[in-house]
């Protein structure tokens, strides 16, 4: 059967209202994005990080060492199926936490570890430490060392599926007690609110992940406003960007460089000086 | 890292680092020669570890044969070992050595990975950076121009070690510290951390 012409003019203006309506769509989600509503301390704050390998991780972690569990209650970490090395170091960054507070808690003589009261200041501030406080999230590679080009494609969606389905899966930070007036029930699954990520490939498709999901508003993705994403870009970039830092210039919501010539690139890159000195 | 560590060394230690991904084998044949051996005993060193990484160690044994065929260079010790997975910074607090005296100062020689570099700033050891001219994206040697020009490290080329040396012994006392003194106008000193709290909304800023 031979098509219409009616027929093929319909599928015609439909396909020109659909990707006019996918592009007025992808340009409200990019950034800049609506400032986000006043945050208390205790509300909880799921924080989402990336340990790519070596240098990466190194970086990440450098980045950081001086993370307040109280004010970003819950971690995820994503790493590589077969990074062994990463997920060692992002358990020993945790457990590294445990012992941080219980230093300060014996200092200050209290009892309980996780979730207790300390007062400091005449503010009463809660910890969030422990095998509780952390998921880690293990992704297929992106693309491995020497793997050939060719093949890149597949693993990368490999890598995106396994992204969004995680994604999807972040549990709702928990919240045991608060005095900061959050209220209101909590969900079981709450996409994370803020995500950090540098080079390494699997990143840039994990914040991929996170505009598909905005792009469909899927669970409400984009009306909450979560998944807010900082890309640190490496220290080892003096003058060029990396190809993860080309891919996400125009996409994540912060980037941030390290050094001066770097500073503005793209009308985006902010320079705070060395991060992970 | 097993025995050398505990063994006090004679004199200044030289500690080579090519990183855990990649090759650089032309890193650990550029500190073989006799020209650099000799320039570094000169200088005051015995020992030299190189870190030859999961595929140099092939390289590394046949450049030791026919380094021990070589007429001695006395006393002058080189050891190797592959990669260690707790980091390396023991070997390169073996070569900062302890207190301010010359003769216990010795260097590091690391391959332009901004891991292996960041550690030896951290570690505080004079460091040679080398990159691998064979990389394809030559963003490693920018780096290690941009460190050299702010007298952070020296920017060391294989095809003159010994001018490296050289240099470093020079540098070595006036070479600065890291990391950087936060000053000027875009040094809000909020770090990562302050980003994230704007992004996700706590605007209090206060720290504690």
């Amino acid at each position: 059967m031979i098509p219409t012409p009616y027929f093929l003019q319909a599928c015609l203006t439909l396909f020109v209202i659909t990707i006019i309506a996918a592009t007025a769509r992808a340009i409200s989600i990019l950034p800049p994005r609506p400032v986000r509503r006043k945050r208390a301390r205790g509300t909880p704050t799921s924080m989402m990080m990336v340990l790519g390998s070596g240098g990466h991780t190194a970086e990440m972690l450098a980045i950081q060492r001086d993370l307040d569990p109280s004010k970003y209650t819950h971690r995820f970490w994503v790493i590589g199926e077969e990074d062994w090395m990463s997920r060692a170091k992002a358990v020993e960054f945790e457990e590294g936490l445990v012992e941080k507070v219980m230093k300060s808690q014996r200092e200050r003589k209290e009892e309980e570890v996780s979730a207790s009261k300390e007062l400091g200041d005449g503010e009463a501030k809660f910890w969030y430490v422990g095998p509780d406080s952390y998921d880690i999230f293990l992704v297929p590679r992106a693309r491995k060392i020497h793997q050939p080009l060719y093949t890149t494609p597949w693993t990368a969606l490999l890598c995106l599926w396994a992204c969004l389905k995680f994604l999807c899966h972040c549990k709702a930070a928990p919240c045991p007690k608060t005095t900061s007036g959050f209220t209101g029930p909590l969900p079981v699954y709450a996409f994370p609110d803020v995500i950090l990520v540098n080079g390494p490939a699997t990143a840039t498709i994990l914040v991929y992940a996170t505009l598909i999901l905005r792009f469909f508003n899927f669970r409400s993705a984009e009306s909450q406003g979560g998944m807010r994403t900082i890309y640190i870009e490496s220290w080892a970039r003096v003058k060029t960007l990396s190809l993860s830092g080309k891919l996400l210039l125009r996409v994540v919501d912060r980037f941030v460089v390290q050094w001066p010539d770097l500073e503005g690139i793209g009308g985006r890159g902010e320079y705070h000086g060395v991060v992970v000195g | 890292m097993t025995e050398q560590s505990i063994r006090p060394y004679l004199g200044r230690v030289c500690f080579v680092t090519i990183g855990a991904t990649a090759a650089f084998d032309s890193l650990i044949r550029a500190v073989f020669e006799d020209k650099f051996v000799r320039a570094l005993r000169s200088a005051g060193f015995s020992d030299m570890i190189i870190q030859y990484g999961a595929n140099g160690k092939k390289l590394f044994d046949q450049l030791s044969r026919e380094y021990e065929a070589r007429p001695p260079v006395s006393p002058f010790c080189i050891n190797g070992f592959h990669f260690n997975t707790k980091g390396l910074g023991a070997e390169m607090r073996a070569a900062k050595g302890k207190g301010h005296k010359a003769e216990s100062r010795g260097i590091v020689i690391s391959h332009a990975g901004s891991g292996s570099v960041l550690d030896a700033l951290r570690v505080g050891v004079p460091v040679i950076v080398v990159p691998n001219p064979e990389l394809l994206d030559d963003h490693q040697t920018q780096l290690a121009e941009a460190l050299a020009k702010q007298d952070y490290v020296v920017h060391g080329k294989l095809d003159d070690m010994t001018g490296a040396l050289r240099e470093i012994d020079v540098l070595m006392w006036r070479l600065k510290d890291w990391p950087p003194v936060n000053s000027g106008v875009h040094r809000h000193a909020q770090g990562v951390e302050g980003i994230a709290d704007e992004e996700v909304g706590y605007l209090d800023g206060s720290k504690e």
